[in-house]
């Protein structure tokens, strides 16, 4: 064999093996959170908000339209507790026991490490976010008394789409919001830190991005035309901003003026999960080598 | 001829104006069993710590095994598990870092050897504090390193369970592994260990058998000749202001 198949061969196993040890992590915090009940009052609490506010609205006119509408800002704020809830202890927890010096003896590197818990902690949250919009969604489809078309007018209309998008943005924000929940646990040097890091996270999150994109506005440093575009810099602006136009608008009879720019919003979640990630990684131990 | 496996070459090391080690060398063959003592806030942890790689020298070279998938296991002091697993679990998952070379750890095999093999299926926060320190020297044989650096395997736990712990430390050694131990467990490290290292003011003031300390000092047990050695160092821990710079026992 040549050189270069060997070293592609050496390449491909050194992969597979770095694949490995993400999954041995994920396992872990997978184990992890089946096994804590307090996580699992989390997730319980969750699923009765989404699912008590879609079974508020059944035979309300609107079907999944209205349902999105309805569920839109409890999900834009609730997502974030529930990814913070899940994943604010993580590495903190670890590094509190020490065992993050000890993982730096094995041949586990610290993207890996971080990729591990971030793949078994949001797979948590997407478990938990999923399922509560699925059966939301069923309760708010078997509850229809018949198709309404007020706020639809067309072909796209309001289907279960609508809300399958819905879903898919909320999955993709939830992403987000674990990877910065993973990252605020790997700054944290105690508990306290944590929790605190995670509340000032989801405060600004819910808020504080958007604030500042409003400040930024009325004085003159933001144009007033180029908001739809700023909006995809917050997590939560941007998940709005695709909601809004590529799940709610197609299906309106008169859509709205645009308010996102969906390029932007996708560019914007995409950037926050590799900052969360990234900068999880780095924060999780120096590297010494 | 024995093989050095670990190494401090010219080693520096300070948290600002605050000296840990200055141009230090300590070598470390394979198969020996090296106790590293001295005062608290000497040092002990950050050189333990520099051994395995967890901090870089300021200037100076640390030498450690290559050609190991697992070059130098850690066991900090007052080791930690993550609650919810049980003893077997635990150690499987610090296999399963070690990738396809973890395929071949024998999880109960490994706790049989410390001892831990009747408490395989319990879980480990429901282990007792000498228990849990067996777990950490369980994991610090995941994957067969060459060299183990061990922080006060010993601290805390009472006489009995502290011999049976330093046994079963100093038993690591055994088999042609380095071992270097913090501690201030004197008796057992005079008993066990092949060699003492004082480190005091920064610098390395003994380094040899504790049989050359009891000579150097004149002392009749480890215990006094410790605190011979250490009279007239500077004994910065001691003051309740002094900054701890790393974990442990203010070291």
């Amino acid at each position: 064999m040549s050189d270069a198949t060997d070293a592609a061969g050496e390449s491909a196993a050194g992969l597979r093996a770095a694949v490995d040890r993400v999954f041995v992590v994920a396992e872990r915090e997978l184990r992890t959170l089946a096994r804590n009940r307090a996580l699992l009052a989390v997730a319980a609490a969750f699923f009765a908000v989404v699912v008590g506010l879609a079974g508020a609205a059944t035979g309300s006119p609107g079907g999944y339209i209205s349902l999105t509408f309805d569920l839109l800002l409890p999900v834009e704020v609730l997502v974030p507790a529930v990814a913070f809830a899940f994943a604010y202890r993580t590495v903190q927890g670890d590094g509190e026991r020490g065992e993050l010096a000890v993982f730096r003896t094995y041949p586990v590197t610290r993207l890996e490490y971080v990729l591990g818990v971030f793949v078994g902690r949001a797979s948590g949250v997407l478990v938990v976010v999923l399922a509560s919009l699925a059966v939301a969604g069923v309760v708010a489809g078997t509850g229809a008394e018949q198709p309404v078309s007020f706020f639809a007018s067309h072909s796209a209309g309001d289907t279960p789409v609508v809300f399958a998008r819905f879903a898919l943005f909320a999955a993709g924000y939830a992403l987000v919001a674990t990877a910065l929940a993973v990252a605020v646990s790997a700054a944290a040097g105690t508990t306290r830190g944590a929790l605190g890091g995670s509340v000032a996270a989801l405060v600004a999150l819910a808020v504080g991005f958007d604030l500042a994109l409003v400040t930024a506005v009325s004085s003159g440093l933001v144009d007033a035309g180029s908001i739809a575009v700023f909006a995809g810099f917050s997590p939560a602006s941007a998940f709005r901003g695709l909601v809004f136009e590529l799940a709610l608008s197609p299906a309106l009879a008169t859509p709205s003026v645009a308010t996102a720019s969906p390029v932007a919003s996708l560019v914007g979640l995409l950037g926050w999960l590799v900052i969360g990630l990234g900068g999880g990684a780095l924060a999780a131990w120096p590297d010494t080598e | 001829m024995s093989e050095r496996v670990l190494a401090l070459e010219d080693a520096s090391f300070s948290f600002g104006d605050l000296t840990i080690l200055d141009e230090a060398d300590v070598a470390v063959e394979r198969g020996e069993f090296v106790a590293l003592v001295g005062p608290n806030g000497s040092g002990k942890t950050t050189i333990l710590e520099l051994l395995a790689g967890l901090r870089a020298p300021d200037a100076g070279t640390v030498r450690r095994p290559t050609a190991a998938a697992r070059s130098t296991a850690y066991l900090p002091q007052s080791p930690g598990f993550r609650s919810g697993f049980t003893v077997r679990e635990t150690l499987a998952f610090y296999a399963g870092l070690l990738g396809d070379d973890g395929d071949g750890v024998d999880v109960d095999a490994v706790l049989d050897r410390v001892g831990l093999g009747d408490a395989a299926d319990r879980r480990v926060e429901a282990l007792s504090g000498g228990m849990t320190r067996l777990l950490g020297l369980a994991q610090a044989l995941v994957g067969d390193p060459p060299v183990v650096v061990l922080d006060e395997p010993t601290s805390g736990l009472d006489p009995d369970v502290a011999d049976s712990v330093f046994d079963a430390t100093a038993a690591l050694a055994t088999d042609d592994r380095a071992v270097v131990v913090a501690s201030h467990d004197l008796a057992a490290i005079e008993a066990r260990a092949d060699r003492v290292v004082l480190v005091a003011d920064g610098a390395i003031a003994f380094d040899g058998p504790p049989d050359g300390l009891l000579a150097e000092t004149g002392a009749a047990t480890l215990r006094e000749a410790f605190s011979l050695a250490v009279a007239d160092r500077d004994r910065a821990a001691v003051d309740a202001a002094a900054t701890a710079p790393s974990g442990g026992d203010s070291q």
